[in-house]
């Protein structure tokens, strides 16, 4: 993990003939019966648990986790379709624990392990991916939202409660070139749908092409399509409006802040609904330890350990006993922790079927294009 | 022929790995996207099996479905132009600007050249991603380039214009970014002009025009041919810049590649249009190589 400063060059000579000496001795060690070390392994996204967590739950299980990441649930897929195995815990999004109930990939969960699985926020269990959570256990939460420079928006005297601000000519002659929205055919066209009345998961074509219809009329007034620039781009006041998510959104307002910025990035969820993103640990079947990996999801459930990555960045938490570990300015922040009436207009993005991909993907090169 | 045999083996011991290499890692590959492009995409992305049974709903086998979509929708064809487009700019402007530079260094003092090229590869020393980051903040609305500019345009009563997020930042970042594969091989040829040439001409009567475009011109076409390879076909393929700094209408063929394997996880798609700029680019380098070789062979007659 730590790079180690480059040695000086006699050190360097010696590194060089003690090399072989030193391989010749890895070769011993790694033949060697494995030293009874316990370990769990978990493919996570990017800092997506707390190191004081980890540090706090390798106290207590006398083990060791070692985390890979990855970046995209595709990417997750594809490697473990490319073979890549080993691994105890994954936290895939909703829809990529669809596909890996359906590839037969993972463990059902042995709920008599998972003594703090009432934790759990009733609104985020029963979900279409797995129904009765067989597989899955909630962790953690992103909505799809506006990210604003507030100071901006409120001198234009424009709405930041609406998905109107991104769609409606009348209010984008205002911010023409700063606006981005997401690089996501899926993300866009929801937004898109939402504004028009329809559900994100509506699959009917001509409702597809009203809302290609409206994100073509509003594409002359945004700056870019982009899935992570907008944070600096908010933070350092070049774009005013961004379509994005909550748990960046968080991460530049805090940005902002913390330069001193004489303007605040402020972020909320539409009326008209948005995409919500629930991501779960879940057991995969070429994991060797399930039991460590069940022991850790009960201490991740646990409310002062789960708490603490919503601390870190600012993602929402289906796990109600962690509301009260988590900082009053983010469990009372409504774009975070919807209210219970906000919540029944969150909606996760179901995956399409291969033909509705590939018309999808041909409205996209359209809209990229015009 | 003992000798000979061992000649042999000294020749595929050389040659062998690099030839394997080349075998396993490109062509393998290669013919791998080219089965791809000819099957159905899997219902969790990757491909459908090519025999057997597949999950419900998949599609299993061999089709031509791929290239009907393709050919039968006149909008990939328009990606296709566009970025042909975008990648003559960008190597015509690497070309103008790495004439004269080339020119310069090899002219310049035999003491002197090994640092200017020095300066020329030194933006490799850093991450690509980087130096793009860094387009970003100096084409950024709020820096002294766009402040100044839009300042003098608001002189003349002309609206305002962003520099980042737009085509002119793509094609700034496409010339910064292949600039030294452009001055690099026209740097080797040049410098392996024999001065006395010219000065012949001179005597001959030529003035410096003349020298240029009947003497030194002719002679570098090799390395503008080769230095024109090494841009165009790299921007052609390029999806990272103009996601960075493009703007909402510039998508390239490169990003409609890289979308069918990330996004829309429809591989086969992906790898026809990848077969497609494939063959394409052959086409070009086809086309290239024969004028050189004309050329070159026009010179030595």
């Amino acid at each position: 993990m730590s790079a180690s400063p480059a040695p000086a060059a006699p050190a360097r000579r010696l590194a060089v003939a003690l090399l072989p000496a030193l391989f010749g001795l890895l070769l011993q060690v790694a033949t060697l019966p494995a030293r009874a070390e316990d370990v769990l392994r978990l493919f996570n996204w990017n800092n997506y648990v707390s190191q004081d967590t980890l540090d706090r739950f390798e106290v207590q299980c006398r083990c060791r986790v070692l985390q890979d990441y990855y970046s995209d649930n595709e990417e997750m897929l594809a490697k473990l379709a490319a073979g890549a195995s080993g691994y105890d815990i994954i936290v895939p999004t909703g829809n990529a624990v669809e596909t890996l109930i359906r590839q037969g990939a993972l463990r059902p969960l042995d709920r008599a392990r998972l003594p703090h699985f009432s934790n759990l926020n009733a609104a985020f269990l029963d979900s279409f991916f797995d129904p009765g959570n067989r597989y899955s256990v909630p962790y953690a939460y992103t909505i799809t939202l506006l990210g604003y420079n507030a100071d901006r928006l409120d001198a234009l005297g424009l709405p930041h409660d609406s998905w109107a601000v991104l769609f409606e000519p009348r209010y984008l002659e205002k911010l023409r070139g700063r606006v981005t929205v997401l690089d996501s055919p899926r993300e866009l066209m929801a937004a898109a749908l939402l504004y028009l009345g329809y559900r994100v998961n509506d699959a009917d074509e001509a409702h597809w092409r009203a809302a290609r219809d409206l994100i073509i009329r509003a594409k002359p007034y945004w700056a870019s399509f982009s899935n992570s620039s907008y944070i600096k781009e908010l933070t350092v006041g070049n774009i005013w409006l961004a379509h994005g998510y909550s748990n960046d959104m968080f991460v530049a307002a805090q940005d902002a802040a913390k330069a001193g910025r004489p303007f605040k990035v402020a972020f909320s969820t539409p009326k008209e609904g948005a995409v919500l993103a629930l991501d779960n640990m879940v057991l995969h079947k070429s994991g060797p330890r399930p039991d460590l990996a069940l022991a850790f999801m009960d201490f991740m459930l646990d409310g002062r350990n789960s708490a603490e990555l919503s601390n870190l960045i600012g993602s929402g938490n289906p796990n109600a006993a962690a509301m009260p570990f988590i900082r009053p300015e983010i469990a009372g922040n409504r774009a975070v922790f919807p209210d219970a009436a906000s919540v029944k207009r969150l909606e996760m993005l179901r995956d399409l079927d291969r033909q509705r991909r590939r018309v999808l993907n041909r409205m996209w090169v359209e809209i990229k294009l015009r | 022929m003992p000798k000979r045999s061992a000649e042999r083996t000294t020749r595929w011991l050389v040659s062998g790995p690099p030839t394997l290499f080349m075998l396993l890692f490109f062509l393998a590959p290669s013919l791998i996207m080219v089965l791809a492009s000819f099957r159905y995409p899997g219902t969790f992305g990757g491909l459908a099996p090519m025999f057997g049974a597949g999950r419900p709903g998949e599609d299993t086998g061999l089709t031509l479905e791929n290239y009907r979509f393709f050919l039968s929708d006149f909008i990939y064809v328009e990606i296709f132009i566009k970025s042909f487009a975008v990648a003559l700019l960008s190597t015509l402007i690497c070309l103008l600007m790495a004439y004269p530079l080339a020119l310069l260094i090899a002219r310049s003092p035999k003491g002197r050249r090994d640092l200017m090229v020095l300066l020329v590869i030194l933006p490799f020393a850093s991450n690509f991603l980087i130096r793009v980051y860094a387009l970003m903040i100096l084409l950024g609305p709020q820096q002294a380039l766009a402040t100044s500019l839009n300042g003098a345009l608001a002189l003349f009563g002309l609206g305002r214009v962003n520099l980042l997020f737009s085509s002119f930042a793509v094609v700034v970042g496409m010339v910064y970014v292949h600039l030294p594969f452009m001055v690099l091989p026209l740097y080797t040829n040049l410098e392996k002009h024999d001065p006395a040439l010219l000065d012949a001409a001179q005597d001959l009567g030529a003035n410096g025009w003349q020298r240029f475009w009947r003497v030194t011109f002719p002679l570098s076409l090799p390395g503008i041919f080769s230095g024109s390879a090494l841009v165009f076909i790299p921007v052609l393929g390029m999806f990272a810049i103009p996601d960075l700094l493009g703007g909402t209408r510039d998508i390239l063929i490169g990003n409609l590649i890289k979308d069918q394997f990330l996004g829309t996880r429809d591989w086969p798609f992906g790898s026809m249009l990848s077969i497609m700029l494939t063959v394409v680019v052959l086409g070009f380098a086809a086309i290239a190589a024969r004028l050189s070789r004309r050329d070159g062979a026009r010179e030595e007659a």
